[in-house]
């Protein structure tokens, strides 16, 4: 797990705890958990929000560290302006990482679904919530192994991004083929550029 | 409370003032990597609303360029952050030069670059072919600069020599020839007024932008000639 903290923003929104669980064993329970958290009334209702307060990222669509940074980063910065197109800082975050406006879709495609193999999970909380807490909190839903953020070089399908983003017909893609390397670069660039100014898109 | 966005101007390094924006290096991720923002401070000559609107907008239109650049492989830089309420757009930084300083007449007189260690990565000829070529991917992606000039191009200090465009502030969405014509008028009338001798090397930005452009070239190069042709008769009157 990796903990971001950025002083720029107001104390309970300031950090952000990071893990990359790769395999995930138990995501079609997850999924069905977390629906259900949503429905539960009354103290258990607000003991399973707790339990599964965090963003739940499909890996697979994640195409650098920076991606998620810059996901995180426009997330939190709705939040503090209370600004939120979504509930949550959390489903802020998948919101913002799918082109579209539709949150189902975003939900469907960024988030948890039965089949999910690796995720990318995410809290945003203050200083006083430990590393190791937040790592147990997840530990406690998730079954599964936790790796260095930096293997998601080998989980990211770029196919699958360049075709949430429809960048197949670009130039800038359709330039770079049979330079795989390059290619990379570009969807990757494209992608962060998207996330940070979907704000703004049209 | 302070916002997000004010506390991060407040840590960055102010590198320039326009009249219509402050611009800075700044940190938002990373120590190590720095990016530009550029802050469209409030004006308050104008009206409230209208300003915060204006401001959004101009916010917006610039990052809308840049997306669509990347999309087309401009070579723009990259977006990080965008936060169009306080006017604010942070963008990749570029490392490099400002091609306005690597060209005679350009660089202030105790920075002037000699002979030597001019225009590095690559030659004067070299560079122009870059610059025209560029321009000629952004405009055929639709995209009208606005603003073109020596400053607002940065040659890349990276491997291979990478001609960035930037500033895109006025730039704006556009297919007509006309539109195309006066872009480059601009840059011809910039490059007159900062560069002694100016000729050749805006020549040479017209054959790589002519060849990039292929059967498009012919109608922009004839518009050129008629906006030339307007703009001495107005230097003549005016
Ligand atoms: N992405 C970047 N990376 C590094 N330096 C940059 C970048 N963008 C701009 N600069 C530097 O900052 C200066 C001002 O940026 P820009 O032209 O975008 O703002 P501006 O407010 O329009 O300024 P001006 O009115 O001087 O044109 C540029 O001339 C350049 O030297
Ligand atoms: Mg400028």
């Amino acid at each position: 797990m990796e903990t971001f903290t950025n002083p720029h923003f107001p104390r309970n929104l300031s950090v952000a705890h990071v893990a990359l669980f790769a395999p995930v064993n138990n995501a079609k329970d997850l999924r069905s958990r977390i629906i259900k958290a949503a429905t539960l009334d009354g103290d258990e209702g607000e003991q399973e929000r707790q339990a599964v307060n965090f963003a739940f990222i499909d890996a697979r669509l994640i195409t650098s560290r920076l991606h998620l940074q810059t996901a995180i980063y426009q997330a939190v910065m709705a939040e503090a302006q209370g600004a939120l197109r979504t509930k949550k800082v959390h489903s802020e975050i998948v919101w913002i990482l799918n082109p579209t406006n539709n949150i189902t879709e975003a939900l469907r495609r960024y988030g948890v679904s039965d089949t999910t193999r690796s995720l990318l999970v995410v809290r945003i909380d203050g200083p006083d919530l430990p590393a190791e807490r937040a790592k147990k909190d997840m530990d406690a839903i998730i079954s599964g192994e936790t790796v260095p953020l930096d293997k998601l070089q080998d989980i990211t399908e770029w196919n699958t991004v360049k075709k949430h983003y429809k960048l197949g017909q670009d130039t800038a893609i359709l330039e770079a083929k049979g330079d795989s390397a390059r290619e990379k670069v570009l969807i990757n660039e494209i992608v962060i550029s998207s996330v940070a100014s979907k704000s703004i898109a049209s | 409370m302070p916002s997000a966005s004010s506390n991060l101007i407040a840590s960055a390094e102010l590198i320039s003032q326009g009249a219509e924006a402050k611009v800075y290096k700044a940190h938002i991720h990373s120590d190590t990597v720095p990016i530009l923002v550029k802050h469209r401070f409030r004006k308050g000559y104008r009206h409230p609303t209208l300003d915060a609107s204006l401001t959004r907008s101009r916010v917006a239109g610039e990052a809308r360029a840049l997306l669509k650049c990347l999309r087309a492989g401009v070579n723009v830089p990259g977006i990080r952050m965008v936060d169009a309420t306080e006017g604010i757009l942070g963008i990749e930084w570029i490392e490099g030069m400002c091609v306005r300083k690597l060209l005679p007449g350009g660089a202030e007189a105790e920075t002037e670059l000699s002979d030597a260690d001019a225009v590095p990565f690559t030659g004067v000829d070299a560079l122009m072919g870059l610059i025209g070529t560029e321009i000629a991917k952004m405009h055929l992606a639709g995209i009208i600069h606005g603003d073109l000039t020596t400053s607002n191009m940065i040659l890349e200090s990276s491997q291979s020599p990478r001609l960035v465009l930037i500033d895109f502030g006025l730039s704006y969405h556009s297919g007509l020839v006309e539109d195309k014509a006066v872009d480059l008028y601009v840059l011809e009338r910039a490059f007159a007024s900062t560069h002694p001798d100016s000729e050749p090397m805006f020549s040479s930005v017209l054959k790589a932008y002519e060849v990039r452009m292929g059967k498009h070239w012919a109608s922009v190069s004839k518009r050129l000639d008629d906006v030339r042709l307007r703009g001495r008769k107005r230097s003549m009157v005016g």
